[in-house]
């Protein structure tokens, strides 16, 4: 198991740099510069390039990215904080932190709550129940975040008044409840439908059989032997989907107007800020590459037949 | 599974404890204290996470807005205590004297003194010095500084900026001297008769040295900056708000009005309006488009003339024949466009120099004597049987001018592509001019709507397009400011339109002092834009500043240039 982990990392690091090596040509690529203004003229963004060492050719750039990240410096905000830190904007700031806590609500909203409706909706196959959840979980899944954002943001902020619009720096319990519903909503319904299918597909395998024939509650079949083997599905969605909503919740984000790293992301996209582009993007892959190892090393804890290796090695 | 389980409850309980006690730290209020008096705070959002507000280095209308709250020049924008328009919590803002207390002008208007208040001070408590504003004048001016606005003092001829910002020269050998502590002196290398606007540029302000060389970029953080304006930075939460609170330092206490003022930054107009309407912001100027009919009919909605205009570059060079970009010109229904597209109170353009702007005689400079509807009037002159006055009679002469130009070789069955930004109304909009261009003269537009940062960075580099859109907010309150854009080889005559007279006449404008004599040559110039040859540039419309206020709030200003003030208002 150590040696897998080890061996992983060791993956990690060049998938990170090949991921650097790609965003930063893609972003070089795309015509427009982070100092691009309304009123600034070509010779104005010269003198800013030489300034900040954009004139260089893009293999010494490069060069001096993958340098300065292997020293732990992100480099500084062209743009969008000139001339600040991006390890102080997305770490010291607490953009990183925000975003970490609205996104670990929401997974927990969405794993605590969707699982338990998925085991309801199976349990009750056919049933009134099942057909009102499946509904739901469908309606779920196909609403666009920007549209269920709006929605409460209108009724629970405006009209009803229950809870602030500006969720800002989340600094109140009262705060989280909009954006954490938004965010939470669409993986919650989804991880509803995985667990209703793989409990179905479980309910129906021979050891379920033999539990029922050796008389075992029905609740005890459904929560002890065929929701843990019915997670393998729901545990492979978690991985990326955590990565996802802890830094991706940028709709969210902009509706409830909350300063995280999703929203600044798209920002530094669109203004060009390349340090942050490259410091957000290689944060979003790495924990990308985490959550993906928490999940391999999860398949194990929940199925021990699962080998971590190919020789089948434990 | 038990371990994964527990697990999750640990987590669960250790965030549910975290969150309850960040919750009583923020809510809590100790039951001793005694109830304190309600601090006047007012609430606002006018765009999202600033640039910088640094500044020599900010170029947008908020970066403006804030520094203005934060720092005072040598002159400044007050509030008039009158009515800006129908908007009685909204006062007009006009220049008056700032840090100078007062100033002189030579005879030939090349030399300005400005002698500094005695009771000025920076936040910190350190006296505001005559060399503040020389340190701060020649950093904007420093091309290594790379300041969007580096070109502002040789754009207004003060003397050695050109060769300072153009050509590397010591920023010291920069015509702006400290003659002592309290007495600034500026030469200019000809009168600008606008000169006294310069004086409270935001990109002007004086700004301390050694807090600069101490904190280097960082000197704008709420930590370290020092500020010498009515309000200092309490808070700068990035991407969230920023916090300003009264300067106990600053020499006019008397127009200190709100305890707070906050800046909330966002640019989710839906999620803006929102907030407006649950009472969290008290003022505001975007919003969605479609909501600002309901907006004016709640009576919370009032419009201010902005000096901006919307215009359409015409390619020159792929449409070389004057007529064709004349008859694409005539063809613009722009009363429908303002009525039924961007419905925000803009005004018909008749002229590319915007509405606000005035001539020397105070008159709006588009119903100046003698040259109103300056953009037909050379038109009108060409052909008298048209009828100018008209859209439809507009339409008439755009065939006309169609026609001859397809007599004369013309292709009607090329396409004319029409780029523009994604963003806001712009696409409605090309939607409206591709629809007259099709209807009246039969030519075929195409639209290519592109991002702003490649739109802006390839107009010049990809020159397929033979339409495209901008706006310009002039810098001051002076024709030049629109003018200069269409001089020969000018960094944002994207339209590549050329007239050596044109060229002659600005350069003429520039080295005059103010008075009818130089109106008449701006007159002159802009005429050339629109007559036989011409038609470069197509202007639109008028901008026009649109904002919802609290009912309870009173005594904000803007000034003509469009910034709003809060540094007097109550609540």
């Amino acid at each position: 198991m150590f040696g897998y982990i080890l061996k992983r990392i060791g993956v990690a690091f060049l998938t990170i740099l090949l991921i650097m090596v790609i965003t930063f040509l893609l972003m070089n690529a795309i015509p427009g510069s982070p100092f691009l203004t309304e009123k600034s003229t070509p010779e104005m963004i010269a003198r800013a390039n030489a300034k900040y060492g954009l004139d260089k050719p893009l293999i010494v750039q490069l060069g001096n990215y993958i340098l300065n990240y292997l020293k732990g410096d992100l480099g500084t905000s062209l743009k969008m904080q000139e001339g600040t830190a991006v390890t102080k904007i997305i770490f010291q700031e607490g953009k990183f932190a925000l975003s970490f806590r609205l996104g670990v609500c929401a997974v927990i909203v969405a794993v605590l709550i969707g699982i338990p409706l998925g085991c309801l909706a199976a349990y009750n196959r056919g049933k009134w129940i099942d057909s009102v959840l499946r509904v739901i979980t469908t309606l779920g899944v196909a609403v666009p975040s920007f549209v269920l954002c709006a929605l409460l943001l209108i009724f629970l902020g405006v009209k009803l008044n229950w809870v602030p619009v500006i969720s800002g720096s989340l600094e109140t319990g009262k705060s989280y409840i909009a954006p954490v519903l938004g965010l939470s909503f669409y993986p919650m319904c989804y991880i509803a439908k995985l667990t209703r299918t793989s409990m179905l597909d479980a309910i129906n395998q021979d050891y379920i059989r033999t539990a029922r024939a050796k008389g075992l509650k029905t609740r005890v079949i459904i929560f002890k032997h065929a929701l843990r083997n019915s997670m393998i599905p729901v545990i492979t969605y978690l991985g990326p989907m955590t990565a996802g909503i802890v830094t991706g919740g940028f709709v969210v984000e902009q509706t409830f107007q909350i300063p995280g790293l999703g929203k600044y992301f798209i920002s530094s996209i669109l203004n060009r800020d390349y340090p942050i582009i490259m410091a957000t993007t290689v944060v979003l892959a790495t924990l990308v590459i985490l959550m993906n190892l928490v999940v391999d090393i999860a398949y194990k804890l929940v199925d021990p037949r699962i080998s971590l290796t190919k020789k089948g090695e434990n | 599974m038990k371990k994964f389980i527990a697990l999750l409850l640990v987590f669960c309980m250790v965030f549910a404890l975290t969150a309850c006690s960040k919750g009583a730290n923020n809510g809590g209020t100790p039951a001793t204290e005694a109830p304190a008096a309600e601090p006047v705070v007012i609430t606002a959002c006018i765009a999202s996470e600033p640039e910088t507000i640094d500044p020599t280095m900010i170029s947008s209308v908020d970066g403006n807005t804030y520094v203005n709250h934060l720092f005072e020049g040598l002159l400044r924008y007050g509030s008039t205590g009158k009515a800006a328009a129908d908007d009685p919590k909204m006062n007009s803002a006009e220049l008056e004297l700032g840090q100078a207390k007062s100033y002189t002008v030579s005879d030939d208007g090349l030399v300005y003194t400005f002698t500094l208040r005695d009771d000025i001070f920076w936040s910190d408590g350190q006296p505001v010095k005559a060399q503040d504003f020389v340190y701060s004048w020649q950093r904007v001016c420093n091309p290594d500084q790379a300041a969007d606005y580096g070109y502002l003092l040789a754009d207004v001829s003060v003397a050695g900026a050109e060769e300072v910002y153009y050509d590397g020269a010591a920023p010291d050998t920069l015509g702006i001297k400290a003659l002592d502590d309290k007495t600034v002196q500026i030469t200019l290398l000809a009168a600008t008769p606008f000169f006294d606007q310069i004086c409270a540029f935001g990109n002007l302000m004086p700004l301390r040295q050694d807090v600069i060389e101490a904190y280097g970029d960082e000197w704008t953080s709420p930590e370290h900056m020092v500020c010498n304006g009515p309000y200092v930075m309490k808070e700068w939460v990035h991407d969230s708000y920023i916090s300003m609170v009264p300067n106990e330092k600053y020499y006019d206490q008397s127009r200190i009005g709100p305890d707070e003022i906050k800046w909330y930054l966002s640019d989710d107009e839906n999620a803006i309006l929102a907030s407006y309407k649950s009472g969290e912001y008290d003022f505001i100027e975007t919003f969605p488009s479609d909501q600002i009919a309901s907006l004016k009919a709640s009576g919370d909605y009032y419009v201010l003339p902005s000096v901006t205009t919307y215009y359409l570059y015409i390619n020159s060079e792929n449409l070389p024949d004057w007529r064709v970009r004349a008859a694409i010109t005539l063809c613009i229904d722009r009363e429908h466009i303002v009525e039924n597209v961007t419905q925000g109170g803009q005004i018909p353009a008749t002229s590319l120099v915007t509405g606000g702007i005035t001539d020397s005689a105070g008159n709006l400079w588009q119903n100046g004597t003698g040259y109103k509807e300056i953009m037909w009037a050379g038109l009108a002159a060409m052909y008298p049987d048209a009828d100018l006055s008209t859209y439809a009679g507009r339409c008439e002469l755009a065939k006309e001018l169609l026609a001859a130009a397809v007599a004369d070789g013309f292709d009607t069955g090329i396409t004319i592509p029409y780029r523009f930004n994604n963003l806001g109304t712009h696409g409605a909009i090309a939607e409206a001019v591709q629809q007259d261009v099709n209807s009246v003269l039969g030519l075929n537009m195409t639209m290519d709507s592109t991002e702003w940062q490649v739109y802006t960075s390839t107009l010049e580099t990809d020159r397929g397009w033979d339409v495209c859109r901008l706006g310009w907010q002039a810098d001051y309150l002076d024709a030049s400011s629109f003018l200069d854009l269409f001089k020969t080889g000018g960094a944002y005559n994207f339209s590549h339109w050329s007239n050596p007279d044109y060229d002659a006449l600005c350069n003429k404008y520039k080295t005059m002092a103010g008075g009818a004599e130089r109106d008449a040559v701006m007159y002159e110039a802009e005429g050339l834009l629109f007559s036989e040859g011409g038609f470069g540039v197509s202007p639109i419309y008028y901008y026009t500043n649109s904002y919802c206020l609290n009912k309870n709030v009173k005594g904000a200003a803007t000034s003509t240039l469009g910034f709003f003030l809060f540094n007097e208002a109550t609540k």
